[in-house]
Formats: structure tokens, C-alpha cells, sequence
């Protein structure tokens, strides 16, 4: 299904689940530049992409997305384009 | 900043960023009104998903949690361990999410059986119990969505899935029979309710022991905060009914008594029949039913009367309002009437704009309006727990009666000029004695739910009432008022406790329904009484803790003679010296120390 969406949301999203700055959210942005990234708050970053973005990642994506680099790849594999 | 419409089954569901920002909002801001409460999860699956759910209904019915969770499945280590969270918290709420597959090393075998595992978590429960003075959340088990053996399942008479269905139903008379200190939250329910689909996440099972998707662990959270809201003195005492397309359908100025759409069988006049059903279900429980519409009153009671499919009667009620005022006004009036604050009142009208201005003038009402999609209205008042309590004491199940002996003594203060007169008529006999064991849950109950006369609001469970009582250094009195228009019930309370030589008053509530009686004076006279006939004190230690609810009772330990020692922000704290003067006795008012045997008690 494709969508076109702003980045902006994504970054939004990200930076409310962890609940840092939308400047922290970055390109390189990881669990390695985001303390708050933990496993647990990965089980609800992926929760709240699957509501906003209306996909279900398969298991190999649900472990894969580690950076917001990857993300973006995943999401726009799923017919997400970001604008 | 507003709670989002976060909806409960068929409505839609805000996402859970929004949710985070908003609960991230509410930790940021200090509104002092927030009442704090605790969770500590015990549990051998992941359930910190939970957290963001809970925290959101929590700060959108005024609590403020506080939310921590044991090492996963280290259960039994946490309860022997003194320095565990489930000590170091001292939780209001010690939730326990269990998982037979982590739980039972034979879970897959089938030869376990329901009755051997029965006693293992009795065992485990109890000694939480034991150690805290918690209220307890249990669960029951997620049932297998698959038989072992297939078609075959059916024609075994055991088999593993009959076996959970089975211990569930064991868990419930476990709950039953321990009320007021174990609550269930019935998970086989709320998968009832989702279904599979909408429940279960076997890609985080599989990967991190967590079971539950978002709208599960929504209903779970919603469980979890009815129970806070118990506790915590947040149940709705009343419900104010408007009449025209809320209690039957049409208009019956207009379509008169044979026109109204209200049915025992057909829409829509079933639909108000079976809404009828609930309201009654409700007064069963204790629940004050009041009616404020805009109707000519004999229209109203001719329906009452007369309709034969109406429900709800006459003697339901415990006030009413049939007039031409705005419901604003009524309302007002309403609560004052029965000695309610208006945070205590839940109303339901058709017209958005009569809700409209309730809400915005009276905005600790919560207003629901009948939904448009009349097939819901039924259900409206099941949602929320709005009106639920921990246990059901006698109390409740008689308030109904005794809220119609108060309309006869309104009816009758009427003849009396002066005040003390008409006390005086009533034959007022309070009974004030140590509490019995059969009185802590009523007790408890009342430190849970009364806001207005509550010199320090102090909110306890059963347990604490229980290790008040036998704690030397702690008393609990109880107060129970009797008059020649009937049983009020037990209805005051005063716990003390005592250091060296001196006693400290820590509560003295009363129920709505007796004040104005001057009963207060007779319970502190007599209670510290009998408290010195035991502690033989030099002085008395009293407090007044403001909320926005007691400020009729900020004078009155002076009124009773006590001196003032500090006052912090209206937080004041007050002595008298034991056999200094006090309040002089009230005349009108027999006390009694046992309850008469020939009464039966």
C-alpha cells in the first residue's frame, strides 16, 4: 500500500516513544546516541509505528530496525514514502 | 492539559506516542490535586508495556502513579527479600501477572491437574498477604486457543485446556473468599472481549516473554485503575437521571404515557427497558438515583406509576427535581440536599447542550449523554467502574432505605423551629465502641470514600485496619447511629495511637448521611473516653489536613477545645491537654458502648 508521508512524522514519533528532543532524533540516531532506546522502549517503537504507519512488520524487521536509517529502509520497503 | 478520548472497545484508540506526550505533560506540571498512588508488578512474563496505559488512565482520573516492577520471575525471592521493591514502595496495589507456561515447569505435559496447582498459588498469594498490607491483583490464566489433542480434545475428560478453565474458576472462589484484600482481574474476560487477535503478540512472546498487544494491555491498565479509583475515594455516589429521551423515549408532554417508546421486547422502547435494568442494578448497589428534568412532575410520576414496562419507581429514588429550572441550579440543590459534592455525581441526558452546560459550569460532574447509536446506551454506565467499589458492604446494599428515612426527617425538621428541638425528637442513640473484626470492611470502606467530613483524609485498605486493631498502640473505634426513623448504620470512625504519654487523633471521618446531627462531638467526648480508659494520656494530638473537599471541618478542633500548634499552608496541627474542659456534652444523644443483645446484633 503506498503512502506518502512527511518525515517530520517520523521523526515526531520517535522523539515522543523515547521522550527526548526532536533534535536527537537525527539520521544516526540508535539505541547507541539514545539512552532512552532500550528493549523495552523498542517493543513500543514498534508498536507505534505499526499504528501510524497501518503495517505489521514481520520478525525480521521487528528485530532489524536499529537506527532511524534502517527504519526509514524498512518503512519505505512497505510503501511508505517519505516527503 | 486534557486526557485524549482514549475509548474504551468499539471506539477508536489514540496512538501511543500522543499518549506519551500526554503523560510526559502531566509528570512535568505539580497539580497538587493528584492523589498519589503505587503499583508494584510481580510477575514472570514482560509487562512493562503496561506502563504507558496505566499511566495515562491513572492521570486522567486525578491519580498520580507511581509504578514499579520485580525482576522477572523471581516472585517467591521478592516476597522473602525485606529490600525488594515490594517493601522498599510500600505499594497501594501489588499487581501479579502470572503466566502458566513460565510458571508450571510440566505446563505442556497433560498430566497436571487444576487441583494440584491450586494450592501452590494459594500458598504464594497468601503469603504476599501476609507481608504487605497491599491490595492484591490476581489474574487468570490465558486458556490454550488450541486443543492438545484436537478433535479429540472433547471426548477426554482431562486435557489441559479443561484443566486452565478449570483453575481459573478456582481462583475466582479464592478471590471470593478473601474479599476486600484480593481483587481479580480476569483476563479470560478481557480475551473474551479482544479475542486472540486483538490480544496477543507472539512475535514479542517469542522474542522477549511479552505476551499482550496494545489493546490488551489498554483493558488491563483500565482493570488496574478501577481498583485505584476505589481505593482512593474516587467512586461516583450518584446518578441523576434526566426523564424525556433518557428514562424512555419521546417526549411525554407531548406523546403522553400510551406514546413513550419504553418496551419490554420492542425497539426502541427496549433499549430505555434494558438501560431501566442497569439503573436498578446500580440502586441495588447502593447507588443514589435521582431524577432533574425539565417536565411537569405529575407527567413524570404518571409514568413511574403507571407505565407497565417502566422499571424504575418511585421508591427508587432518593430526590428529585421535576421543573422548569436550569439543571445547573437543580444539581446544585441536589447535592446539598444530600450532603454530596458534586464530584460524587454522575449525569446522563440526551440534549448535548444541556450537557454542554453542566459540564462547563459544573465541570466535577461527569456528564455522559445518551450515544446517538442507541443500541450502546445499555452499556454506557457498565464502562469506567465509575461506580464501583472494592466489596459490597450491608451498608450499601440498605442506603436506599435509609436515604428515605432521611426524606421523613427533612419532611419532619419542617415542624421545628429551633434545631436542637427537632434533634432532640429524633431519639438519636450512637453506639461508639473498638472496632469488631466484622466491621473493619465497612471501615475501610468509609476511610476510602469520604471526602467532606475527614479531618485527614486519610485512605486505608482492610489489612491496615485489621493490623490498626490489633496493634496495642493503635485504636479503632467505631460509631454507629440509630434514630426512631431507622438505621443509619455504621457511619463514624476514630483511629488513635498512642506514643509515650501522649495520644495522636490520626482519623475521625463521618458519612455524609449523619452530619449536622452534632454526632462528631459525641463520637471525640466518648472516644477519648474510652481511649483513656485504656492509655492513660496527658495529651491529645490532633490534625487538620486541607483538600478541596473538608473545608467544613477546618475549625473544628477548636470547636472541640483543642489549641492550635503549627499551621503549614492550612495543614494544622493541634493538642488538648487530657482533663482540660472540652465540648460540652450533648444532651439529646444516648450513648451506648455494646449493641444491645437484644437487638441480635
Amino acid at each position: 500500500m503506498k503512502q506518502k508521508v512527511p518525515e517530520q512524522k517520523l521523526r515526531e514519533l520517535l522523539s515522543k516513544i523515547f521522550e527526548v528532543p526532536l533534535n536527537a532524533i537525527s539520521e544516526n540516531a540508535s539505541p547507541d546516541t539514545i539512552e532512552t532506546w532500550d528493549s523495552l522502549r523498542h517493543m513500543n517503537l514498534v508498536v507505534a509505528l505499526e499504528q501510524a504507519f497501518n503495517v505489521e512488520l514481520s520478525d525480521d524487521q521487528v528485530v532489524e530496525i536499529l537506527s532511524y536509517k534502517l527504519i526509514k529502509i524498512v518503512l519505505q520497503e512497505r510503501g511508505v514514502e517519505f516527503t | 492539559m486534557m486526557p485524549l478520548n482514549f475509548g474504551t472497545i468499539a471506539d477508536s484508540v489514540i496512538s501511543l506516542p500522543e499518549m506519551q506526550e500526554y503523560v510526559h505533560s502531566m509528570e512535568m506540571s505539580s497539580d497538587s490535586l493528584a492523589i498519589p498512588i503505587r503499583f508494584n508488578f510481580l510477575r514472570n512474563v514482560t509487562v512493562e508495556g503496561i506502563e504507558p496505559y496505566l499511566k495515562y488512565h491513572c492521570y486522567a482520573s486525578g491519580l498520580k502513579p507511581k509504578i514499579t516492577f520485580g525482576d522477572y520471575g523471581t516472585i517467591r525471592q521478592e516476597i522473602l527479600d525485606k529490600t525488594s521493591h515490594l517493601y522498599a514502595t510500600s505499594p497501594d496495589i501489588v499487581v501479579v501477572s502470572l503466566f502458566l507456561e513460565t510458571h508450571l515447569p510440566n505446563y505442556f505435559q497433560s498430566d497436571w491437574r487444576a487441583a494440584s496447582v491450586i494450592n501452590d498459588l494459594q500458598e504464594l498469594f497468601s503469603s504476599i498477604a501476609a507481608n504487605t498490607n497491599s491490595i492484591i491483583a490476581i489474574n487468570t490464566f490465558v486458556p490454550p486457543f488450541f486443543t492438545d489433542f484436537g478433535i479429540a480434545n472433547t471426548a477426554l475428560s482431562t486435557n489441559r485446556y479443561y484443566e486452565v478453565l478449570q483453575l481459573n474458576q478456582l481462583l475466582r472462589s479464592f478471590v471470593q473468599a478473601n474479599p476486600g484484600r484480593f481483587v481479580l482481574i480476569d483476563w479470560e474476560r478481557l480475551l473474551r472481549l479482544l479475542g486472540e487477535g486483538e490480544s496477543m503478540d507472539y512475535r514479542f512472546w517469542y522474542m522477549s516473554k511479552a505476551p499482550f498487544k496494545p489493546r490488551f494491555l489498554n483493558l488491563y491498565a483500565l482493570e488496574l485503575v478501577k481498583i485505584a479509583k476505589a481505593l482512593k475515594g474516587k467512586s461516583k455516589k450518584c446518578l441523576v437521571l434526566d426523564c424525556d429521551n433518557t428514562l424512555w423515549g419521546g417526549i411525554v408532554g407531548e406523546d403522553g404515557i400510551q406514546g413513550i417508546k419504553l418496551d419490554r421486547h420492542a425497539y426502541p422502547g427496549v433499549v430505555y427497558y434494558a438501560f431501566q435494568q442497569r439503573v436498578l442494578n446500580l440502586h441495588e448497589r447502593g447507588v443514589l438515583i435521582v431524577l432533574c428534568s425539565k417536565n411537569n412532575e405529575d407527567d413524570v410520576w404518571e409514568i413511574l406509576d403507571k407505565h407497565p414496562s417502566c422499571l424504575l419507581k418511585r421508591t427508587h429514588l432518593s430526590a428529585w427535581r421535576l421543573n422548569w429550572e436550569d439543571k445547573v441550579t437543580n444539581i446544585q440543590s441536589l447535592a446539598h440536599d444530600l450532603n454530596l459534592g458534586l464530584e460524587s455525581f454522575v449525569f446522563v441526558d440526551d440534549n448535548p447542550s444541556e450537557c454542554e452546560v453542566v459540564k462547563s459550569m459544573i465541570p466535577e460532574v461527569t456528564v455522559l449523554r445518551v450515544p446517538p447509536r442507541l443500541h450502546r446506551y445499555p452499556s454506557l454506565l457498565d464502562q469506567d467502574g465509575l461506580f464501583d467499589t472494592l466489596t459490597l458492604s450491608t451498608e450499601d446494599r440498605q442506603r436506599s432505605e435509609m436515604y428515605r428515612a432521611e426524606a421523613t426527617r427533612k419532611h419532619e425538621q419542617a415542624k421545628y423551629e429551633n434545631i436542637d428541638d427537632f434533634l432532640g425528637s429524633l431519639n438519636l442513640s450512637v453506639i461508639i465502641h473498638q472496632a469488631k473484626p466484622d466491621e473493619v470492611p465497612r471501615i475501610a470502606q468509609l476511610t476510602q470514600k469520604t471526602n467532606q467530613f475527614n479531618l485527614t483524609t486519610r485512605r486505608y485498605s482492610e489489612s491496615q485496619i485489621t493490623s490498626f486493631c490489633d496493634a496495642p498502640d493503635w485504636a479503632v473505634l467505631s460509631l454507629s447511629v440509630r434514630d426512631k426513623f431507622g438505621d443509619y448504620g455504621l457511619t463514624g470512625v476514630l483511629i488513635a495511637k498512642r506514643e509515650t504519654d501522649s495520644g495522636t487523633i490520626d482519623s475521625l471521618l463521618l458519612s455524609c448521611r449523619i452530619l449536622s446531627k452534632r454526632i462528631e462531638v459525641a463520637l471525640v467526648l466518648q472516644g477519648l473516653d474510652l481511649l483513656e480508659q485504656k492509655w492513660p494520656v496527658k495529651s491529645w494530638y490532633a490534625e487538620y489536613i486541607p483538600t478541596n473537599k473538608n473545608h467544613q471541618v477546618e475549625k473544628f478542633w477548636q470547636q472541640m477545645g483543642f489549641s492550635e500548634l503549627s499551621n503549614d499552608n492550612g495543614h494544622a496541627r493541634y493538642r488538648l491537654v487530657s482533663g482540660a474542659p472540652r465540648h460540652r456534652p450533648i444532651s439529646f444523644i444516648t450513648i451506648q458502648e455494646k449493641r444491645d443483645e437484644a437487638e441480635g446484633a
